[in-house]
């Protein structure tokens, strides 16, 4: 409803009712998120609301690590929200794919990077995408690996990571088709036991402490 | 004339309002007030008719204006209204409400004039107001010794009146209550107080059902009773209907008129007020205008400056949201975190458990087959001492028993179990009959020889006797005739022993064998037959040889 013209006193400012809650859904986002540029993220932010994308925000706040491995910003939980954003298609362009990780506030040259390593067009797959963030993040394949799960697993947070073996599988077959440290040997006889294990459980699901021994805290 | 206590009854003036036949009574200043009330009249003092005053007759000069108008001697002059206070009531003719009242009381005065004249007289006949009678009474016999006067017939010394009524018709004051009881009774002398107990009824209520069917049958008494009432009402002969345009009225016909009072006139009357009108609105109020008009002039941005007046709202708005994000984001992350852990925790437990689980199943295999293993060796043990006892029981057996068989065909052949079938079957079978056999030759033996001992005692006897005889005669003879009959030797006594034994042993020859018993009698006799046959001779040669062949044989069997 427009001002009217003139506006005798204060009672007569009409604030829309959506607006609090608009404004209040913003600002619990941008405290779990915590992005660098707010301004970016917001634009970001708004433009995925208005089209009704999944938002760039992280489901939980992570605090931020005190040493970092790498120290180009990505998360587990940034990758998360690139995985919420992203999964609903198998390809993603590059394009809206750089868009995206420009959102997050994050490097471009990382971004970059991670496409070095397996180089294609216009568009990329993008469990292949996820599983080479994974890859930056930790050092090992199997630090990797137990990256992945916890991204891509539906149960709940602290529960057991699990996902399904083709997909676990894949990706494990992926990685350790780009490392060039690892023989396919090895490889096939790690599948093969986490194969066995998967179908006694018969769900064929594999979880985190069947191939990655957590430490504990 | 006696103006005498002419207590006229002045008709009242029936007002409209007023009810129950109450008029005012009438009043008038008169002079004369009855000095006597002779009946005990307690109500009224009627205003004494001054000879003059009332009467209607005379239709004079009273102060009863009214009166004045009317020039007929009649009945209801009305009275001026005098002081009524005590006179409340007016004592005239007022018809019983219960019975029909006279209509013509009511009329208004004006009205009496003509029309009333003829009925006035029938009027004041049936007059139940007593008090009226003696008034019409005393109107009548007013208007008759006026008549009277006129015609000069009669007067009394006492005028005629009707019986007063007893009863008082009238209250003292409008003010004063009606009293009921008019003497104050003792509350405890008064039966209209409850006695007894208040919590239960008195028998006859409490039972609720006689009653109804008492009540019925009350009820239906009363209504026969009202039926037959009724019924002989209809019957009774009843004065015809009153002719078109008239009306009958009660009279009474009796010779001395009284005053009937015990019902007092009631009349009811009704009034009525209008319908309320809705209150009208109230007019609005418009005070007056006071003070004086000013006017100014506002520009544009003096009035309402949005930046300013917005900068609170804002700072609530924006405030507010961010605390409450911040509160709400608290929340959340302290609740996922809780839920974190939780899961972690369970994680960490069910490897646990599952590792509990392992241990605990190794466990019990372990154990299984340790309870296996030893009972095994159990077993082995078992057998291996079975066998150990079982061998020593063997050996020992063994050697207790080894001297067992022939001890056992020893003792069995001690004890004839093992015999040679054909010794046996002789021993069983023959010998016994041999024995028979002997026994029987043997037997056969002593009965021959005592047969052959009774032959020859007969024989000696015989002989003796012959002999005894024949000591007279030869005796030999017959001997040899004896002897060769039996087959014997001569000689009496030796010869018949010798034949016994001969006979004997021929009889014996029949048997094979002998006996051991028959040897001695055959020893013996053929040894005494040895020794007396020396001495026979002839005959005897014969039986010597068979005797000694028998003798050889008896010898042989003897000697064997």
């Amino acid at each position: 409803m427009p001002l009217p013209d003139t506006m005798f006193c204060a009672q007569q400012i009409h604030i829309p009712p959506e607006l609090p809650d608009i404004l209040k859904q913003f600002t619990k986002a941008a405290i779990r998120t915590q992005p660098v540029d707010v301004l970016q993220w917001s634009a970001g932010y708004f433009s995925a609301l208005s089209r009704g994308d999944p938002l760039p925000v992280k489901d939980r706040i992570e605090m931020p690590v005190a040493t970092q491995k790498t120290d180009t910003g990505l998360t587990q939980g940034l990758l998360k929200v690139l995985h919420k954003q992203c999964s609903h298609k198998q390809y993603v362009e590059l394009k809206d794919l750089e868009k995206k990780w420009k959102n997050l506030c994050l490097p471009i040259e990382k971004f970059r990077a991670i496409l070095e390593l397996d180089p294609c067009d216009e568009k990329i797959e993008w469990i292949k995408f996820l599983a080479l963030g994974c890859s930056s993040l930790g050092g090992s394949l199997k630090a990797a690996m137990k990256n992945v799960c916890e991204i891509l697993t539906e149960d709940p947070e602290g529960g057991p990571a699990r996902i399904p073996f083709d997909t676990f599988s894949y990706i494990y077959q992926y990685l350790s088709g780009l490392d060039p440290d690892h023989p396919p040997g090895e490889r096939e006889l790690f599948l093969a036991t986490l194969r066995e294990k998967s179908e006694s459980r018969k769900n064929n699901m594999i979880g985190l402490s069947d191939f990655y021994l957590g430490k504990k805290t | 004339m006696d103006a005498g206590p002419v207590k006229e009854r002045p008709v009242h003036r029936r007002a409209r309002g007023p009810a129950g036949g109450r008029g005012y009574e009438p009043e008038v200043s008169i002079t004369e007030v009855p000095s006597g009330n002779p009946a005990g009249r307690n109500c009224l003092k009627f205003p004494p008719p001054g000879g003059t005053s009332r009467c209607p007759a005379t239709g004079g000069g009273a102060a009863d204006s009214l009166q004045a108008t009317r020039g007929k001697p009649r009945v209801a002059p009305p009275c001026c209204a005098g002081p009524l206070a005590s006179h409340p009531l007016p004592r005239e003719p007022r018809p019983r409400a219960s019975q029909h009242p006279c209509p013509w009381h009511y009329l208004h005065v004006s009205d009496f004039h003509d029309s009333l004249t003829p009925t006035c007289l029938r009027a004041h006949l049936h007059r139940r107001g007593g008090s009226s009678t003696p008034d019409m009474a005393s109107a009548m016999t007013d208007h008759n010794p006026r008549a009277a006067e006129a015609s000069g017939t009669y007067t009394y010394t006492s005028r005629p009146r009707a019986v007063p009524c007893q009863r008082r018709r009238y209250r003292d004051s409008l003010l004063q209550p009606v009293d009921e009881s008019m003497t104050y009774g003792n509350i405890m002398y008064d039966r209209r107080v409850i006695r007894g107990n208040t919590y239960a009824l008195p028998a006859g209520q409490v039972p609720g059902q006689p009653d109804p069917l008492e009540l019925q049958r009350q009820q239906q008494a009363r209504r026969k009773s009202l039926a037959r009432k009724r019924a002989q009402a209809q019957l009774r002969p009843r004065t015809p209907e009153p002719v078109e345009g008239r009306k009958h009225v009660d009279v009474q016909t009796e010779l001395y008129l009284e005053e009937i009072a015990d019902r007092i006139v009631e009349v009811d009357m009704e009034c009525q007020t209008d319908a309320f009108l809705d209150r009208p609105p109230t007019p609005l109020f418009i005070p007056a205008k006071t003070g004086k008009d000013v006017a100014t002039q506002i520009l544009i941005g003096e009035l309402f400056d949005f930046d300013l007046e917005v900068k609170p709202m804002l700072q609530v708005l924006v405030g507010k949201t961010i605390e409450q994000a911040l509160l709400e984001v608290m929340e959340e992350e302290e609740l996922a975190n809780l839920r974190a852990n939780q899961y972690a925790y369970e994680e960490i437990r069910n490897v646990e458990l599952a590792e509990v689980q392992r241990l605990e199943e190794q466990e019990r295999r372990h154990r299984e087959e340790k309870e296996r293993r030893k009972k095994q060796q159990w077993e082995i043990i078992h057998k291996h001492n079975e066998t150990s006892q079982k061998i020593s029981a063997r050996a020992f057996a063994q050697r207790y028993l080894a001297d067992l068989l022939p001890s056992v065909f020893d003792s069995l052949r001690n004890s004839g179990y093992f015999y040679d079938p054909i010794e046996r079957d002789i021993e069983i079978g023959f010998l016994p009959w041999l024995m028979n056999e002997v026994e029987k030759t043997m037997e056969h033996c002593m009965v021959g020889r005592t047969v052959l001992d009774m032959l020859i005692r007969e024989v000696v006897e015989r002989r003796l006797n012959n002999y005894e005889h024949k000591e007279d005669t030869q005796p030999s003879m017959r001997s040899d005739d004896v002897f060769r009959g039996p087959n014997t030797v001569a000689d009496p006594s030796v010869s018949l022993e010798l034949q016994e034994s001969t006979i004997s042993q021929s009889q014996k020859s029949l048997l094979d064998k002998h006996s051991q018993e028959s040897n001695p009698t055959e020893e013996g006799e053929p040894v005494s037959k040895n020794d007396q046959g020396e001495p026979k001779e002839s005959g005897q040669e014969e039986l010597s040889q068979p005797e000694g062949s028998w003798e050889q044989e008896s010898n042989s069997a003897g000697g064997q």
